[in-house]
């Protein structure tokens, strides 16, 4: 019987030389690991993790997966990220559970329609399926909404977007865990990375709670907790500040909502999963924190928001909240860079709340950047020089009240 | 977590009351002999490390004053200045 | 059925009936039941089906902890009916079944359980992949509990209060009581939360006395009624706390009812201490069908019959590892039920009493022994009793299985403020190692049993929590910790978990339907800590989260060997520590939208109004979303805008002038008087953030506006860009104190001399003049500008005087045909005079050269370390960005792109920010932000419109302003 049940990944020992070594075994270190096996043949690979795969954003994240992102840079990344998961279910014989329902985000003024137009004309430019709607269109899609005049935003229409969804985050931690471990990538759980050592310009070894490790090649994919590693280990200053974001579920009920729904004027979103919770969450505690406890403010302040365009649900019950980081960039773009401060030194982060959704074909990419040394045409822009360039991405159209600089 | 910030004009008050205004980085650089790297630090780049750093906040909802404080940004809680010399 | 009569225990008032249906049945309860014990009364048992195989389910404990008894009442899904009181009419019904509870439909899949291993859906479903979508309507459709209409509306009044106190005290039993007495006493404001409707916590019911005559009961309901008593303790029953945060902040909510203003709220208090004393639960037993109808906790038991006079079977077996649950044995039996044996985990320990007690009544008792299966379907029939080291079995008729395998502490309220626990196995408790600042803990959650000795630990922490709440009183705590060590300690607890030999079908998490097999097969796995086991399984993430394997999982795992976690360790717990309605959390959902002073007039007017940012304001005044007239009227007479929600503010002090040269980018040195001086700011990016005109009334005294959605923070804003020069200057923000309203169009001078002796003539009062003036008394500050691109006159006046200043306007100019105009006739307006609104014409990115105002930067200005200037230098000639151009259409009978659209050509280069028909130039004209390279005159624009399918439409880059370019008509 226990036969059925084997382990998804095995414990085993540490080597003192990999020819790569990946801080962090959250969704982005696990995809590169994976992607460096799987497409070059770079096998002789180590995630080092601090915890276990999965405890830090990877595992608290509410999955959503979307491509209808604001600029043409990210525009690419991220269809090609949704059009992975069917094809990574496949091949990792792992289901991922691509649950896809299509995103409805709400518009509750003019404003917000005509960043809509902009963000649907360039998903249909680029070929991706994302339409305007007017409020009784939305309405037939998600019944529950309420379109009158009594919510303080009245809604004015919406984008809807049917190739996203939601995927189930754990599974896509563990389903990478085992491709990669199979490939041969060596998964040191409960292992901190505690310095990263340089050598004539290169990337020499990485240091850890369990010794150290010689490797040429470097991946500091710890999410939220990069900025503080590269600060602390190589002195590198980001624009990034770590913020607590928070996420809810109400108790599971029968199927309510068929699409997942977000409104920017409410700073909320809300989906079913699977399991008949209802998720949501989205705005953040706007002042940078390491802390991943959760607050009474926001529980209070997401159960307001979402009860005003969803207002049957004021009828459930919210039975769990926690909290994990997000690290924001001033441009809500993430940060993809190598060999800077030093050769061999990878840097993927500022991926904020929304990395989930990228993070296999961020780890496709990161790996052939690694692998060749070459940074891949897609993920120029987003070169750390762009901050001191006065080259932003646009992904937002506002500003970002995140620091004071505006 | 609650969070709470001891304006020095209100004493302490909920932490929602104030709005965070960056890391504590110094005065204003002149900008004429600026490099951009130099100007990108300045502006954009921060430390963001776990622990206790100094930092800018102002009483939004309140008297409206600018002020420093030293909070540990993994426990997000003010550490008064005594105590940090008295562990130094 | 018949209730127990007489004991002073009873909740329930005889003779008080309450009628409410349940499916198609009427049934009666008494006033003082909750739902759930009226359905028991009634002879319900199966009150639902569990989530993934369908099992039935029943009352098993009566706090809740797990979705057994969730309901749906009157519309509402997963209602705890444990603890929701009945009220008369109410309409009750089952969750999860196909059919009835008792015969369900989807019953089978019990019996396909082994199909159903841990993590199957991460291994199932996917190949071949076209299954998967047609899996996932049967697993929505499986999951879930209760439903729930799209139109529901939540009924109730629903509020919200923040109390503060000194201490708040958690729990309202002995201990929690105590500690609140204590804390009164020396003179402090104390809140004391209480789930239950009342007060004396696992006390209040029993019968049972310390040796010294008084049931125990008695003095439950003595020192609730000394609490009572006490002025400063606010007592707030049904009042489970759900959250409880550092700083002394704790969350609860509230039940109401018709006595009340409110049916439920939510309370967040800050307190400058907090006390825990939850007490303890009763944990579950795991074996063979451990949750079959008719096995529930010999608490529950006990409470059906003391407090809702319920006797929960005819015959019972007992399965306990704790001396509570050998008394409720004696105590039932007391009562009437028949009880064939009890089984006690413990080989020995037992309270000489109460084995004296059970021998009395000639009920046999098995130490070492343990329940290895409940037999039976819907209802318990019987029950196999085996020795804990499985070697002896026994077979027992039953209709009652009371099993619990001792006691578990209700440590939430300390895992959530931070508390650090750690495994004591004395007790087998998770017990407070740490405890942070301002946090107590006391009573039977420490392992404390006796009466006295809870009421002492009580008492200890009250005195502690008075003192961290500044109180003085080191030498009663003293005393009082004397008094506890003389008193008995934490009692020796059981570790036990699970049955010998027991099956497939222990449950460890009745929420899940997860057996202690799955979370075998998740360690096999690879899945061997208890929150990546809870992840893998599912356990413990239901509507009760915790309440069932919270503790058991840990000593599970613990016990295999097999996990690297030696020694049990705690998993986690988060808010809401009780289900909470998103109604409740909602609470009062005070909505804090400004009106300007003209707001009912607008409506008045036939306003359409809408929220903008904090403000709510008029978009237009007719049907026509073009507002035609609006802008016609503008154009060729008058119209009337209230533009009170401009930030307007006073500058003034020696330093006033420096920090005006820090944030705005023209050389404000440079000022005449009686002129405004129409500049921006920037952010340190060099992008435009602000524009606004500036007046200097006297010497360091400067009067100014900003954009509407830079009035909220443009104090904080200077403060922040000169707090380090410690310079001596005052802002006043009057954005709220003064309204304004826009008077303009080539009319807007007849109207305004008819209303004031001022001198308003081109010469007296020209364009970009600032002049103090009166209307009728009224004091005005009138600004001469022209966003809309005519003669107009900004007229700024105390808000209380707004009303009026329309009346007497319109009043002035109906011979002109004055009108009023809203939002979009303004955009159009302003746009076709090439006037841009940041962010609207701007994006995040967008610097002041990209906007082409460039020029109003005067950077020879003396060194005032501009804000902005670095970038504004770097950018200056920075090939490859976004500019701001005007446009017009290449075919002019068409219709303007819509706003938003890109511009592209094999890649997008830009897009359109604003484009409207012009009425007055007779074509559509517009605004755009398109790379420099597009950015000439006559450049080719392709837009690309939202579903035109690849039909693309041009423009032509053409210069800006496109209305009145030589700026005459402002000039008038
Ligand atoms: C509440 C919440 C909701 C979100 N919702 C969404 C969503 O709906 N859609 C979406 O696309 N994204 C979402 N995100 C964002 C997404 O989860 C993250 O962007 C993404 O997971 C980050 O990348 P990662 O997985 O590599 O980082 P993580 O999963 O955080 O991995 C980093 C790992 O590094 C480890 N580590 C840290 N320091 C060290 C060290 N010194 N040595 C070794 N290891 C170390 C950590 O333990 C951690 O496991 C959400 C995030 C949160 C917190
Ligand atoms: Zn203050």
């Amino acid at each position: 019987m226990l036969g059925r049940f084997k382990r998804l990944w095995d414990a085993k020992p540490m080597k003192t030389h990999y020819d790569a070594v990946i801080i962090g075994g959250g969704l982005h270190g696990l995809a590169t690991a994976y992607f460096l096996a799987r497409n070059h043949g770079l096998t002789d690979v180590a995630v080092i993790e601090k915890r276990y795969i999965g405890f830090g954003a990877a595992g608290r994240n509410t999955a959503i997966v979307r491509a209808n992102q604001r600029t043409q840079e990210n525009l690419p990344l991220y269809k090609e990220a949704l059009d992975l998961w069917p094809v990574l279910t496949r091949e990792l014989d792992f289901n991922l559970m691509f649950y896809n329902c299509g995103n409805l985000n709400l518009a509750h003024s003019e404003a917000a329609l005509k960043a809509m137009r902009l963000q649907v004309a360039s998903a249909q430019f680029q070929g991706i399926d994302s339409r305007l709607l007017d409020a009784k269109e939305c309405r037939e899609l998600v019944p529950a909404l309420d379109i009158s005049d009594r919510p303080r935003y009245p809604i004015f229409g919406g984008m809807f977007h049917p190739p996203g969804g939601i995927v189930r985050h754990d599974a896509v931690v563990w389903g990478l865990a085992r491709g990669a471990a199979k490939r041969g990538v060596h998964i040191h759980q409960g292992t901190s990375a505690t310095g990263i050592g340089v050598e004539g310009g290169k990337a020499a070894w990485v240091d850890t709670d369990r010794g150290r490790i010689r490797t040429p090649r470097v991946l500091n994919a710890a999410g939220a907790y990069s900025a503080g590693l590269a600060n602390r280990f190589l002195g590198q200053r980001l624009p990034i500040s770590v913020l607590t974001i928070q996420a809810m579920v109400t108790q599971p009920l029968k199927p309510l909502l068929h699409h997942v729904v977000s409104s920017g004027a409410y700073h909320c979103y809300a989906n079913q999963t699977l399991k008949g919770e209802i998720a949501t969450g989205a705005h953040m505690d706007p002042w940078p924190n390491y802390t991943t406890q959760t607050t009474a403010h926001y529980i209070k302040h997401q159960a307001e928001a979402v009860t005003e365009f969803l207002p049957c649900l004021k009828g459930l019950k919210f039975m769990r909240t926690w909290g994990g980081l997000a690290d924001m960039t001033p441009d809500m773009a993430p940060i993809m860079d190598g060999h800077s401060p030093a050769e061999g030194y990878y840097l993927d982060c500022g991926w904020g709340y929304f990395g989930f959704k990228s993070s296999t074909v961020t780890g496709k990419y990161m790996a052939q950047y690694m692998a060749t040394g070459e940074c891949p045409e897609i993920l120029k822009p987003f070169a750390l020089k762009r901050f001191e360039e006065h080259r932003l991405m646009g992904e937002t159209a506002a500003l970002v009240d995140y620091t004071a600089n505006n | 977590m609650a969070f709470t910030i001891t304006c020095p004009v209100c004493g302490p008050r909920d932490g929602y009351e104030f709005r965070f205004g960056g890391e504590d980085k110094g005065p204003r650089p002149e900008a004429a002999d600026l490099t951009p790297a130099a100007w990108c630090d300045y502006v954009h780049m921060a430390d963001s490390r776990p622990g206790v750093q100094k930092e800018w906040w102002v009483h939004r909802q309140g008297c409206g004053a600018w002020f420093t404080i030293h909070r540990d940004t993994v426990a997000n809680q003010e550490v008064s200045l005594n105590l940090l010399e008295a562990a130094e | 059925m018949n209730r127990l009569k007489h004991l002073p225990t009873l909740r329930i008032t005889p003779g008080a009936a309450r009628s409410f249906t349940y499916g198609k049945h009427t049934f009666e309860g008494l006033q003082g039941d909750t739902v759930a014990t009226a359905l028991f009364a009634n002879g319900v048992r199966v009150f639902g089906r569990s989530l993934k195989y369908h099992r039935p389910r029943g009352l098993y404990s009566l706090d809740g902890e797990c979705s057994n008894t969730l309901m749906e009442v009157d519309g509402v899904p997963n209602v705890r009916t444990e603890t929701t009181p009945l009220t008369a009419g109410i309409r009750v019904a089952a969750q999860n079944v196909m059919g009835r509870p008792e015969l369900d439909l989807l019953g089978v899949l019990d019996a396909f359980s082994w199909a159903m291993p841990a993590g199957f859906y991460y291994r199932m479903f996917h190949r071949p992949a076209r299954v998967w979508p047609l899996a996932i309507q049967q697993i929505r459709k499986a999951a879930g509990l209760g439903r729930l209409s799209p139109d529901f509306r939540m009924p109730g009044r629903f509020d919200e209060i923040y109390p503060a106190a000194d201490v708040c005290v958690l729990g309202g039993g002995p201990a929690g009581l105590s500690a609140a007495l204590a804390a009164a006493e020396r003179g402090l404001r104390v809140i004391l939360l209480e789930a239950r409707p009342w007060l004396g916590g696992a006390f209040e019911y029993r019968a049972a006395d310390d040796g010294d005559g008084v049931a125990l009961h008695r003095k439950a309901r003595d020192l609730a009624a000394a609490v009572a008593a006490r002025p400063e303790i606010r007592v707030f029953t049904q009042a489970p706390a759900i959250g409880v945060y550092s700083d002394g902040q704790v969350t609860a909510f509230q039940r109401g009812g018709p006595d009340q203003s409110f049916d439920e709220r939510y309370i967040e208090i800050r307190a400058a201490a907090v006390v825990v004393a939850t007490g303890c639960g009763e944990r579950p037993l795991l074996f063979e069908h451990n949750e079959r109808p008719g096995v529930m906790q010999p608490a529950c038991a006990q409470r059906l019959a003391r407090t809702w006079g319920l006797l929960a079977g005819t015959e019972a077996v007992f399965s306990v590892g704790h001396d509570l649950g050998l008394e409720a044995a004696v105590d039932l039996f007391d009562l009437g039920l028949k009880v064939a044996a009890v089984a006690d985990i413990r080989e020995d320990g037992q309270d000489p009493t109460l084995v004296k007690a059970l021998a009395q009544r000639n009920i046999p008792l098995l130490k070492g022994w343990v329940a290895r299966k409940a037999h039976g379907g819907n209802r318990v029939t019987g029950a196999t009793l085996t020795s804990v080291n499985g070697r002896f079995h026994r077979r027992l008729t039953c209709d009652l299985l009371a099993a619990a395998a001792g006691l578990t502490p209700a440590t939430g309220p300390l895992t959530l403020a931070q508390s650090q626990l750690a495994f004591d196995p004395h007790t087998g408790y998770f017990l407070p190692r740490t405890l942070p600042k301002g946090l107590q803990a006391a009573g039977r959650l420490l392992g404390l049993e006796s009466w006295a000795a809870v009421t002492a630990s009580g008492r200890r922490a009250g005195l502690q929590a008075a003192a961290d709440a500044g109180a003085d009183c080191q030498a009663a705590i003293r005393e009082s910790e004397a008094a506890l060590r003389d008193l008995p300690g934490a009692v020796r607890g059981s570790k036990f978990v699970i049955a010998p030999g027991c099956g497939r079908k222990a449950f460890i998490c009745f929420d899940e339907d997860t057996t202690v097999k799955n979370v075998d097969q998740a360690m096999a796995m690879g899945f061997d800590v208890p929150e990546l086991i809870k992840r893998f399984t599912s356990a413990g993430t239901g509507p009760g989260q915790g309440g069932i394997p919270g503790h058991n999982l840990p000593l599970y795992v613990a016990q295999t060997g097999l996990s690297p976690d030696a020694h049990p360790r705690p998993t986690t717990a988060r808010p809401p520590l009780v289900p909470t309605l998103l109604a409740t959390y909602a609470g009062a959902q005070h909505d804090m939208s400004k009106r300007t002073p003209l707001h009912d007039l607008q409506v008045a007017c036939g306003g359409r109004m809408e929220r903008v940012g904090v403000w709510t304001r008029a978009r237009r005044f007719t049907d026509d979303p073009r507002c035609r007239t609006e802008i016609l009227n503008v154009r060729t007479n008058v119209g009337l805008l209230d533009a009170s929600t401009l930030g307007k503010f006073l500058i003034f002090g020696p330093d006033a002038l420096k920090a005006l040269q820090r944030v705005y980018v023209s050389d404000m040195a440079r000022m005449t008087p009686g002129r405004a001086k129409y500049s921006a700011m920037c952010n340190d990016d060099g992008c435009i953030t602000d524009d606004g005109v500036v007046v200097q009334t006297a010497e360091n005294d400067y009067y100014f506006t900003t954009s509407t959605a830079r009035a909220g923070v443009t104090v904080e804003w200077f403060r922040y860009h000169t707090r380090y020069d410690g310079w001596c200057y005052h802002l006043v923000n009057l954005t709220d104190a003064y309204g304004v309203l826009n008077l303009a169009g080539p009319k807007a001078r007849e109207v305004l001399s008819r209303v004031t002796t001022a001198d308003v003539s081109n010469a007296a009062f020209p364009y970009m003049g600032y002049r103090e003036m009166a209307i009728h008394g009224v004091p005005v500050r009138a600004l001469r500008l022209g966003f809309v691109g005519e003669l107009s006159y900004e007229l700024h006046v105390p808000s209380s005087y707004m009303p009026a200043l329309w009346d007497l306007l319109m009043e002035a100019g109906r011979l002109e045909g004055i009108r009023p105009f809203g939002l979009e006739a303004q955009n159009a307006l302003r746009m076709e005079k090439g006037h841009l609104i940041i962010g609207s014409e701007s994006e995040q990115r967008t610097t002041l050269h990209d906007v082409g105002l460039g020029f109003l930067w005067q950077r020879e200005k003396a060194d005032q370390r501009l804000v902005g200037a670095a970038a504004l230098m770097q950018t200056e000639r920075q090939p490859g960005r976004l500019k701001l151009v005007g446009f017009k259409m290449a075919d002019p009978s068409g219709p303007p792109p819509r706003d938003g659209s890109p511009i592209v050509d094999a890649r997008i280069r830009g897009y359109v920010c604003t484009a409207r028909y012009s009425f007055t130039l007779k074509e559509p004209v517009g605004l755009a932000l398109v790379e420099d390279g597009l950015a000439q005159e006559g450049a080719r624009l392709a837009i690309y419109e939202d579903g035109c399918q690849g039909q693309l439409t041009h423009a032509v880059v053409t210069p800006y302003p496109f209305y009145d370019p030589e700026g005459r008509r402002l000039r008038q």
